[in-house]
């Protein structure tokens, strides 16, 4: 538990009024009472973060950590250079146990296999839109026959005739039954 | 654990890692004088960034025969009173929970346990300690910080200073009897504390 400061200002105080003079007993006390006084007081201390400031400030990077510098981290990855090592001795020899199950022309003929399949989905493809695009072109030369077209521009204006009354009838509706009456 | 003029060395030859032990290490007596010279914790924030900073560049200039501390104690006084001298008005603080926060008087009433009393007498005595150094000239006000506060010699204020003995010695005496002249103004001696609230109202600048 810290010293109860008003304790010592007090000492401090009363020394004060005693002292006349500078090398009397009493500015002893009052500067013993004094130094307590403070030291029962932390120093103040600024904001979290004040060495980065003054680093902002002189423009000076933030110390970079080397990653390697770690005593742990090198010998991790010394052993799995090792390991690697070791494991390099045995590719070879897997390498050839893997080429001993498939021969050149299997995979030749695979691929080649794989080609043809492709191609003949694109030809399905192409033969799907030419079958579309001549029915779109009957489609076009039926409808710009002139009857076709009469027929088509009288159906239009009569949906949109139908579409206007409907919404002048809604309008008038709503404005009788759903009006507020406060 | 490095010395500080080894941290110097360090420094000097490239280390960042040193000179941010030394900004560590010295940061809190630093903002302490400068705050306590300033009276303002945003003011004090910047001078004491500046201090630092000024130190990293002078660095070279650094006489390791001498403390370390002097030193950076002397760029802090320097700084602080040329700020002073620029004609920045000097204020006293107005108590409010906002700026109360970190100074003397929250340092002060910060007593785990405490009742609601003695915390209020606690405070109000930090509060007026902050007005009567508040009041007195630059020269007192940083000879009682380094005196009293931080435990300084007489020696190390005259380096930091630049004065004579004679002359901090008396300083040292005068500042503190205005200080006692305030502090008796306000409403504390002997007799027991002030009152909560008249401290506050007291007005007793020193001539």
């Amino acid at each position: 538990m810290r010293p109860k400061p008003q304790d010592a200002l007090n000492r401090w105080l009363a020394a004060e009024q005693l002292d006349s003079s500078e090398s009397s007993e009493s500015a002893d006390t009052a500067d013993a009472a004094l130094r307590e006084l403070f030291e029962a007081l932390p120093l103040l201390a600024p904001a979290a973060g004040f060495a980065d400031r003054v680093f902002a400030r002189a423009g000076l990077q933030p110390v970079r950590r080397d990653v390697f510098a770690s005593l742990g981290l090198r010998l991790v990855l010394a052993a799995s250079l090792v390991a690697l090592s070791l494991g390099a001795i045995w590719l070879p020899p897997a390498l050839r146990a893997l080429g001993g199950l498939v021969s050149l022309s299997e995979v030749v003929a695979l691929g080649v296999r794989g080609m043809a399949e492709v191609s003949h989905g694109l030809v399905l493809v192409l033969r799907l839109g030419e079958w579309l695009y001549s029915l779109g072109k009957a489609l076009s030369g039926l409808l710009l026959a002139p009857g076709a077209l009469a027929t088509l521009a009288t159906c239009l204006l009569v949906s949109g005739l139908a579409f206007y009354f409907l919404r002048v009838h809604i309008s008038g509706e709503r404005s009788f039954r759903y009006v507020d009456p406060i | 654990m490095k010395t500080d003029a080894e941290l110097v060395a360090s420094t000097l030859r490239g280390s960042q890692d040193a000179f941010r032990e030394l900004v560590v290490r010295f940061e809190r007596p630093v903002y302490s004088l400068v705050q306590r010279m300033v009276q303002n914790p945003a003011t004090a924030e910047d001078l004491a960034q500046e201090v630092f900073f000024k130190a990293y560049r002078r660095l070279d200039t650094y006489d390791p025969q001498w403390k370390f501390s002097s030193w950076l104690f002397k760029i802090a006084h320097n700084t602080t009173i040329d700020h002073l001298r620029r004609g920045v008005p000097e204020t006293v603080p107005l108590e409010s929970e906002e700026e109360d926060r970190g100074s003397l008087s929250a340092v002060l009433a910060d007593e785990a346990g405490e009742s609601p009393h003695a915390a209020a007498e606690r405070r109000d005595l930090g509060r007026s300690l902050e007005r009567a150094l508040a009041h007195l000239r630059p020269e007192y006000r940083v000879a009682v910080v380094m005196f009293y506060a931080q435990g300084a010699s007489y020696q190390e204020i005259c380096e930091v200073t630049g004065l004579p003995l004679g002359t901090v010695k008396t300083n040292l005496h005068r500042a503190r009897k205005e200080l006692a002249q305030v502090m008796t103004s306000l409403g504390w001696g002997p007799g027991g504390a002030a009152p909560p609230g008249e401290a506050e109202t007291g007005n007793a600048r020193s001539s």
